[in-house]
């Protein structure tokens, strides 16, 4: 546990420091509503992974040089090793997922590598990975979309802002648009989209509903090229959605934006990274521990098993494939023996069996729908067929 | 009241003492410490605990479910420090209470009783914040050095004595044939589960009766002291002496006394002989294996069997490792793990366990003490002779959940536990 973390027992003598939340921005008055505070709280969520991101690459877990930019000043904390452990695996897992998805992997057939790529990340919030991408040594040609609360996009466009080494892996500032409020940003690769996510899920399905150009919706289908080859991203996102949000909001890609039945449809794929089984000591207590802080994990027992994420990317429409595995099985499997070598070497790790407890309550689950080309990138990929 | 008894009252109510007073207690401790040996001798009763972490309000519950000191005789097998929010608090009271009481309260070395772990896990960083510098975190870290590596647990009984009313029962009813050897309670003192055992006869039984085995001569007295001659151990109720120690063992250590001949007084090395004894962990392997902790082994039945059996010892007491029921007994008992941090972390979900060794009350409550050289006695028939089995002490688990945080004077402000968010 980090020093900051500690709580100083001479403010607890004077009565002072509680109940202060960890959730940043926000310009909601005294009168806001509970919903608006709960989002308070939802937002802050994405601080908390900033900050583990930028422990992991302090300590040489990860590689990127994007992750102190994008993370708020003065928040620099060292995580506990099982935490850095765990942001490593989550990372890297999504990491090769995605780089299979865009055909970057030696194994990738040429002709799916050549074709240009989207990739929709679901409150991206201060996700370096867009950065990454664009400065990787060979770039994938692809087009990135974002969509966050207004008050997440409004922080990270202003750290692109005010680093030149965010700015120049988006290509010639000419070509960047921003919107007055600083809360989209609209470039020939990147986009930041301030909506909701919940508003997409009250539209899905309904195809006469075309907003206007001018709202951020209207921005987003303007932007958005259904033709592609498309991948949609939720870390640690859609759970804080009701069920049936959480549902509509896929629905709305899977039906109102790309639906099946146009010809010219591409494979559509979804990668989630959730926790699971809240039903257990473990999982009981990480529920009350969250809802402590004003989390509250909407679809966690409804999709609180592998086996449920699979069957919910069927129903749902990806039907060309599911799998889903533990971040236990992901560290176990996914990583070389060097490589966990490796990382095991940065520091000592002394919690084998918190570790396992921790790592087998996240997973991560994808599932594509096949477009008229054939994606063959994730067959190779080892799912988890039993349940830790 | 000395300065002692209001130091105890101060951090019984988790309040901190003075720099000053934290430097003279440690100065104290490091004396009494000092004349202990790598291996304590500790008398049953007595009742052992793991792992504390910092979570000075769990311990607090465990004083209430396993009684106070000095009322009752503690052996806390190390791991006072790092993860939770009061390691200052917990492991200046332990040492409190180690310097006002002696001869009831045995403290050994855990792998987070060490400089380089306590800056990674937190104990140096709570220091800096409690105390503004890094003084106090130097003298916990000079006692650390003086702590024993292990304990030896001598006359326990191998029965327990009842309770009370027994629910959810393993075995059959209680019987002239079967004698209580484990128990498990809860919180609240109920007994949860139950196990026994076939009653063996012992000499002092009417001699109509035969022995269940062969009698042999026995050549040590109390087991695992080493002592030779007749005048201890009754022949049937015959338990081996417990070895308590944090991690497990080591393939550089196949006696006690081996433990008895390490240099202890350093910060835990990262290799070799005492490192072992606060990292390996038992597992279901022939052997020994690498530990995926990256310090220590992994050691199998085998090992334990021929350790238990070398050494006179009917079981080990280990911490160490999480569980998520408090305790956990391994290779036909020849092991328990006690863990005794509850909801580990704040997070774990866990309950935790103590365990008590009652007194065999049946050669007068005698015990012979160990001379500390083992074997000397008798070195070559003994390798010739089987010794007969030794029967394991009787057991008495106490269950208990993490300590309510709003009752019992826990700080509003609950501590948070990192997620994946």
């Amino acid at each position: 546990m980090s020093a900051s973390q500690i709580p100083n027992l001479n403010t607890f003598r004077r009565g002072a420091g509680r109940g202060r939340l960890r959730g940043r921005g926000g310009h909601e008055g005294p009168g806001s509503t509970s919903r608006g505070q709960k989002d308070r709280v939802v937002q802050g969520t994405d601080n908390d992974a900033s900050v583990s991101r930028l422990s992991a690459v302090g300590l040489g877990y990860l590689e990127d040089p994007f992750a102190s930019a994008l993370t708020p000043p003065g928040q620099e904390t060292r995580r506990l090793p099982i935490i850095n452990r765990g942001t490593y695996v989550r990372t890297t897992a999504i990491d090769q997922l995605v780089a299979r998805f865009l055909g970057s992997t030696t194994d990738s057939d040429p002709s799916w590598k050549q074709k240009r790529k989207q990739i929709i990340s679901l409150g991206a919030g201060s996700d370096t990975r867009v950065f990454r991408l664009l400065t990787s040594p060979s770039p994938p040609n692809i087009v990135y979309h974002e969509i966050d609360f207004a008050v997440n996009n409004a922080a990270k466009i202003k750290a692109i802002r005010g680093t030149p080494l965010l700015q120049r892996a988006l290509g010639h500032r000419e070509d960047i648009a921003i919107s007055d409020v600083g809360d989209a940003l609209h470039s020939p690769v990147y986009h930041i989209h301030p909506v909701d996510l919940r508003t997409l899920a009250n539209r899905a399905g309904d195809t006469t509903d075309v907003p206007s150009v001018k709202d951020p919706v209207g921005q987003l289908r303007e932007t958005l090229d259904v033709t592609l080859p498309t991948l949609i991203l939720s870390e640690c996102c859609l759970v804080y959605l009701s069920p049936d949000e959480a549902a509509g909001v896929v629905r709305y890609f899977t039906e109102t934006l790309f639906p099946p039945s146009n010809p010219k449809s591409e494979t559509l794929g979804l990668v989630l990274y959730e926790p699971i089984r809240p039903e257990d000591a473990f999982g009981r207590t990480m529920v009350a521990n969250l809802a402590t802080r004003g989390i509250q994990l909407q679809t966690l027992h409804e999709y609180a098993s592998l086996e449920a994420q699979r069957k919910r990317l069927r129903q749902q429409g990806f039907d060309g494939g599911q799998a889903a595995a533990d971040v236990d099985f992901l560290w176990e499997r996914w990583v070389s023996e060097e490589e966990k070598e490796r990382v095991a070497g940065l520091e000592m790790l002394d919690e084998i069996e918190e570790w396992k407890l921790l790592a087998q309550h996240y997973c991560v689950a994808w599932g594509w729908r096949e477009g008229c080309d054939r994606f063959d990138g994730w067959r190779a990929l080892e799912g988890q067929s039993v349940e830790g | 009241m000395s300065d002692l008894d209001r130091a105890i009252a101060q951090l019984r109510a988790c309040r901190l003492i003075p720099e000053s007073q934290v430097r003279e207690l440690c100065y104290k401790a490091r004396e009494l410490l000092i004349e202990e040996g790598n291996v304590v001798c500790v008398d049953a009763p007595v009742t052992v605990c793991g792992d504390i972490h910092g979570q000075f309000h769990d311990l607090m519950e465990l004083f209430r479910v396993g009684g106070d000191v000095p009322d009752t005789n503690y052996l806390f097998m190390g791991d006072f420090v790092d993860r939770g929010f009061y390691s200052l608090e917990s492991f200046l009271l332990l040492l409190c209470l180690k310097v006002r009481y002696p001869d009831r309260i045995t403290l050994i070395r855990g792998n987070h009783e060490s400089r380089q772990i306590t800056t990674v896990y937190g104990f140096y960083d709570e220091c800096i914040r409690k105390y503004g510098s890094a003084n106090v975190w130097r003298y916990c870290c000079e006692v650390f050095d003086y702590l024993a590596l292990g304990a030896l647990v001598l006359g326990a009984s191998a029965e327990l004595e009842p309770t009370g009313p027994v629910y959810n029962d393993t075995a059959l009813s209680t019987n002239d044939d079967n004698e209580l050897e484990t128990e498990v309670l809860n919180s609240k003192g109920d007994v949860t589960m139950s196990t026994y055992r076939p009653r063996q006869r012992t000499s002092l039984d009417n001699g109509s009766v035969s022995p269940t085995r062969d009698q042999v001569p026995l050549r040590t007295g109390a087991p695992g002291t080493g002592a030779s001659g007749s005048g201890a151990g009754s022949y049937g109720s015959r338990t081996g002496a417990v070895l308590c120690v944090h991690g497990g063992l080591s393939p550089l250590i196949d006696t006690v006394d081996k433990i008895r001949l390490i240099d202890r007084k350093q910060e835990v090395p990262h290799e070799g002989a005492m490192c072992d004894l606060l990292w390996s962990d038992p597992d279901e392997i022939d052997g020994w294996g690498l530990s995926p902790r990256g310090a220590g082994f992994l050691f199998g039945a085998d090992i334990v069997k021929q350790f238990n059996y070398k050494n006179d010892l009917s079981l080990i007491a280990r911490a160490h490792q999480l569980v998520m029921e408090g305790y956990k007994e391994m290779f036909d008992g020849g092991i328990v793990t006690v863990w005794s941090a509850p909801n580990y972390c704040y997070r774990c979900g866990n309950v935790a366990a103590i365990l008590e060794l009652g007194e065999d009350a049946s050669n007068g409550g005698t015990v012979t003490r160990s001379n500390g050289d083992y074997g000397r006695s008798n070195g070559i028939l003994s390798s010739a002779v089987d010794k007969p089995p030794l029967r394991s002490p009787g057991r008495r688990y106490r269950v208990f959940e993490a300590a309510a945080q709003d009752t019992r004077g826990m700080p509003a402000k609950k501590p948070v536990a990192d997620y994946f968010l």
